[in-house]
């Protein structure tokens, strides 16, 4: 299914063109549109999915709720899971 | 798959696009709190939001809960008198440096002191957004602003430390770089039964960028990403190595007594069942 990005999606209408979900993934899965839309933003797109491991984050950061990814797992949310080795949850 | 993103749900999607700026971190702490509410298993009904005056205390208003926009500075204060009201309420403040550490600056200590039982998210951009630009009390030293064309002389308040320092149960620091220790802060600040503050370093490209020669939010973010410093490794670091640093991690995480649970229980000890809170409607209830 090369080229059918079904797996995330960026919705047009509210996306400003920040790019900090290019920023912010951390896998490198998003690439900028060399394009111009009506609105003047150069849209963000999913070059390459099969790198993308259903974190979410980048639908959490996106700050204007544009970016829906099919089943995050935010597995970073995970009580057991340390996302940072350093983050001790009950501080000291 | 579903189609529509996980957060749209609780906002008012008629006022969408919101007016922030594009890059502006506003939005992706509305996102934070969000997720952080359903992991804590919260209810949504329950919430009740207050926030002050400033860009950042706009964001109530794009959520579909209760919510009160109150004066400048005065967020807390209106917050204490609702949580006071009704404790059953989940009260949650939004409030930017301006308006929590300048105008709100006394509010938030004694909000501290008493721990009464709030969940502060300050949004730090350490500058005033709304007003176009001005030097905030959490600037740092050298930072240009309106205000400071020559750059700022003056040292910044340390917020999330000086809440803990005030008394506050809960306080943390993260920024929007990391935005998934910043959901797991807010959780902890959430089921945390006292005051809680959780500061949130973020970008405001418009004003903070412009004048300091980080136009974009991606340079912002790189920025804060390169001057972040977990708070255990900054424990081992001198005064002069943390110059310029955002020490992010937890403040204070304690066990103490909370202000409204105080109240409830001298006013039932003293008055019995006509206790001083809520007798005035008890009969219609
Ligand atoms: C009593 C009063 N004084 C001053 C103002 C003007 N004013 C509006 S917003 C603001 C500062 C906002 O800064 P901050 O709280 O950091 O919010 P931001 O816009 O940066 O998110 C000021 C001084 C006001 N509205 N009311
Ligand atoms: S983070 Fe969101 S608003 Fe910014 S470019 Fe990506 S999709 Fe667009
Ligand atoms: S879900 Fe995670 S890996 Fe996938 S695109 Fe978003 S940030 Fe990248
Ligand atoms: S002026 Fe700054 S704080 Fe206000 S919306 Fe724009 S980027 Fe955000
Ligand atoms: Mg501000």
């Amino acid at each position: 299914m090369i080229g059918d990005f079904k797996l995330i999606i960026i919705d047009e209408n509210l996306c400003k063109g920040c790019h900090l979900c290019l920023f912010m993934c951390y896998k490198n899965v998003y690439a900028i549109s060399p394009e111009v839309n009506k609105k003047g933003v150069q849209l963000p797109f999913v070059k390459f999915e099969e790198r993308c491991t259903k974190c979410g984050t980048c639908e959490v950061a996106c700050p204007d709720q544009a970016i829906t990814v099919d089943l995050p797992e935010n597995w970073w949310m995970n009580e057991d899971v340390n996302f940072n080795p350093l983050f001790t949850r009950h501080g000291k | 798959m579903s189609e529509k993103n996980r957060f749209l749900p609780y906002l008012r999607e008629d006022r969408l696009p919101h007016i922030f700026c594009p890059g502006c971190g506003n939005g992706a702490i509305i996102n934070a709190f969000l997720a952080a509410m359903e992991k804590a298993e919260m209810d949504f009904d329950n919430i009740a939001m207050v926030s002050g005056i400033g860009c950042s205390s706009r964001i109530p208003g794009y959520l579909k809960c209760d919510s009160l926009h109150t004066t400048h500075g005065r967020a807390l204060s209106f917050a204490t008198g609702l949580k006071t009201a009704n404790k059953d309420l989940d009260v949650v403040v939004f409030t930017g440096d301006g308006d929590a550490a300048s105008i709100g600056g006394n509010h938030l200590i004694h909000a501290a002191r008493r721990n009464i039982n709030l969940t502060v998210i300050c949004i730090n951009n350490n500058i005033y957004g709304m007003t176009g630009g001005q030097i905030s009390p959490t600037s740092p030293k050298g930072s240009f602003g309106t205000t400071a064309p020559y750059g700022n002389l003056d040292s910044p308040f340390k917020l999330a430390e000086l809440v803990a320092a005030a008394g506050a149960s809960y306080s943390a620091r993260w920024t929007t770089v990391q935005i998934e220790n910043l959901v797991l802060s807010i959780k902890a600040g959430l089921k945390n039964k006292g005051f809680s503050f959780i500061e949130v370093a973020t970008q405001c490209p418009t004003y903070f960028g412009r004048k300091n020669k980080l136009k974009t939010a991606t340079a912002m973010a790189a920025v804060m990403k390169a001057n972040t410093v977990f708070k255990s490794a900054a424990d081992r670091m001198s005064a002069r190595e943390l110059e310029g640093k955002i020490v992010v991690g937890e403040f204070a995480n304690i066990q103490k007594d909370e202000f409204t649970e105080n109240l409830e229980r001298i006013s039932v000890e003293k008055s019995g069942k006509k206790t001083l809170i809520n007798s005035a409607y008890s009969t219609e209830l």
